[in-house]
């Protein structure tokens, strides 16, 4: 079955790893991968992209080695505006003007400031979903459970 | 996408079957049975299989069969038919996509997505579930009343996801192993799918019998069809509450359902709400000015378009897709009645040897049974043209409308399974239950009903003198 992808990216290995605990109840109905930098990003993309799922959610940190975070997903909204990718900035360390680019230049949809909380993660990437299945027209049936149900059936019944 | 033309290797199997189903009957002779009726024979068996496979969309199948019923059993078909033969005009097919039943429909559709659209759904809900105060077992009740009368006129994917919505956070909130989750999650869809019953716009198999019965002449008005199948589908409601209740009880004290809304009091939503009331309203009085039902469901589309209440994205908005499966279901009845393809499959059986009563259970429970694991409308499509043959050839003493509405009962009873309909799905979807739940619970509804309706239904419609 296609499934929909949340992508993190993040270089150090401990932050990476308290991310995909914290993305943990979304493991069901979503596949959860990661990268430690843009061009292993790309080729999860590829990869996903090839095995017939499609990159719902980004997660990304900013100071990355190589390209920057904020430059990535700037490129990536610009080269595939129709995808309605959810962009999520995870960082403690963009600085106010490369901030106000991703927003107006990359349609950045969240920036969640380093150190974040298990709950304030939870909530924003459940919420960026469940928008994600709405604009893109998706059978809500599969992600109930794990997105904003009632939202989502809410949006079935108009 | 690639994957909207391409079929997957799942899918190629039922494609290939059916085309066999349609041309065999075609090329060979099959004692009887005239060509006009092995062609209708061929189109029917593939309806079958298509409808049962979803191998194309049940729309897509719809349209298949008005298209090669013109191509190959009307008057202006591509391969000669006898000249004994009086083939249809090859309008009487496109015709049954402007169907009166399918005009009653179009006007049912419109109310409900008035409603939704302005809420009116959600406020009716707020107000109505108030007076069932708090216990566990009265809001249990008060949902699905309110679930049932607005899938009367709502379609019940629609009713069941609003009532959901509200649940869901009522479910999260209860204890872990608390059984009034299950009865919260199964007491909507299964009233969405019994208030269905309860009008000729509650779901499309009614419209399906409806439109079966009146080619044969008969004329079933809204207030008709209410008296018949209301009061018994409230029965088989209240059962269903009992039953859930007994089977999935609380230990809650109470329970609180916060319903979030306001009456919309805009200037197009109060044109909606005079024109929804009035279209009911002279829906429900028919005896007194004589208007035909399907006459009355166009004037909420006249006036909702004229008012600007309704745009070209609501007109677009109107799902259309189940109005073409309907008239599929009309336009495949019309091609057995005409082809001699009924007759000569009445033929094949001893009907006098079977008593009524036991074949009009049989049609029920086949209905029950089909539209447990394929679509209730595609059921009705196929068995209201059998049920019809059976009752208007005279062969077996059983009224057509008790024919097809049977079927069209029974389709709607079927809610065994997750998949057995759209609101079953969205029950199962919520993780709150589990498919022995609602295989025990639906299974017990389903039968229930079915026995209600086949058995004691009809001594009381004659006793009260309700049968036309």
């Amino acid at each position: 079955m296609n499934k929909l992808v949340l992508l993190s990216i993040e270089d150090e290995r401990e932050v990476r790893d308290a991310l995909l605990r914290d993305l943990k109840p979304f493991a069901d109905a979503f596949r959860i991968e990661s990268a430690e930098d843009i061009p292993e990003a790309e080729e999860v993309i590829a990869e996903c992209e090839a095995e017939g799922d499609t990159l719902a959610l980004l997660l990304c940190d900013h100071v990355l080695p190589g390209e920057d975070g904020i430059d990535f997903l700037i490129r990536y909204h610009q080269d595939h505006p129709e995808k309605g990718t959810r962009k999520i900035l995870v960082t403690g360390q963009a600085g106010h003007d490369a901030t106000i680019q991703a927003v107006n230049q990359g349609r950045l949809h969240y920036y969640i400031s380093k150190p974040w909380t298990e709950t304030e993660l939870q909530d924003v990437v459940r919420e960026e979903l469940t928008e994600y299945v709405i604009e893109q027209d998706l059978d809500p049936l599969p992600y109930i459970q794990s997105l904003n149900g009632p939202k989502l059936l809410e949006h079935l019944s108009r | 996408m690639s994957s909207a033309i391409s079929f997957s290797a799942k899918k190629q199997l039922p494609l290939a079957l059916a085309f066999l189903a349609l041309i065999i009957p075609m090329m060979v002779d099959i004692p009887g049975l005239e060509p006009a009726g092995q062609r209708v024979f061929g189109i029917f068996l593939m309806a079958i299989i298509l409808w049962v496979s979803e191998a194309i969309p049940l729309h897509a199948t719809a349209a298949l069969i008005i298209f090669l019923q013109i191509l190959l059993v009307s008057d202006k078909a591509l391969f000669a038919l006898p000249e004994s033969f009086t083939a249809p005009k090859y309008s009487v097919f496109y015709a049954a996509l402007a169907n009166p039943t399918i005009m009653l429909f179009l006007g049912g559709f419109f109310l409900a997505d008035g409603a939704a659209k302005f809420n009116l759904d959600r406020n009716l809900a707020r107000v109505l579930l108030k007076p069932f105060g708090k216990s566990p077992s009265m809001i249990v009740l008060g949902i699905m009343l309110i679930t049932a009368l607005l899938s009367m006129f709502m379609s019940n994917t629609a009713t069941t996801a609003t009532m959901m919505a509200f649940i869901l956070p009522v479910i999260a909130g209860l204890p872990a192993g608390d059984k009034l989750k299950i009865s919260l999650a199964l007491c909507v869809p299964f009233a969405a799918n019994i208030g269905g019953i309860g009008t000729p716009v509650g779901t499309p198999p009614n419209a399906i019998a409806l439109g079966a019965i009146s080619e044969q002449g008969l004329q079933i008005s809204f207030l008709q069809w209410m008296g018949l199948a209301l009061p018994f589908a409230l029965i088989v409601l209240l059962a269903a509450w009992q039953l859930l209740l007994r089977l999935f009880p609380s230990s809650q004290k109470e329970i609180d359902l916060n319903i979030q809304s306001t009456f919309d009091t805009s200037k197009p939503a109060m044109l909606f709400y005079v024109t929804a009331g009035l279209t009911v309203l002279l829906w429900l009085t028919e005896p007194l000015h004589g208007m035909k039902s399907s006459i009355v469901g166009f004037l909420p589309v006249v006036l909702l378009l004229a008012t600007k209440v309704f745009g070209v994205k609501e007109l677009q908005g109107i799902q259309w897709h189940v109005l073409w499966l309907v008239a599929g279901g009309i336009a495949l009845g019309k091609g057995v009645s005409t082809s001699g393809l009924d007759a000569w499959l009445i033929g094949l059986v001893k009907w006098g040897a079977i008593p009524a009563i036991l074949l009009a259970f049989t049609l029920a429970l086949l209905a029950l049974v089909m539209s447990t694991v394929i679509s209730n409308s595609a059921t009705a499509n196929l068995l209201i043209p059998i049920g019809i043959s059976l009752a208007s050839s005279g062969a077996v003493d059983i009224p057509v409308l008790q024919a097809a509405f049977f079927i069209a009962v029974g389709a709607s009873l079927a809610m065994a399974l997750p998949i057995s309909t759209p609101p079953n799905a969205i029950a199962y979807s919520t993780g709150a239950i589990e498919t022995k739940h609602m295989v025990l619970a639906g299974s017990i509804v389903g039968a229930v009903g079915v026995l209600l309706f086949v058995f004691v239904a009809p001594q009381v419609w004659s006793l009260l003198h309700l049968i036309p």
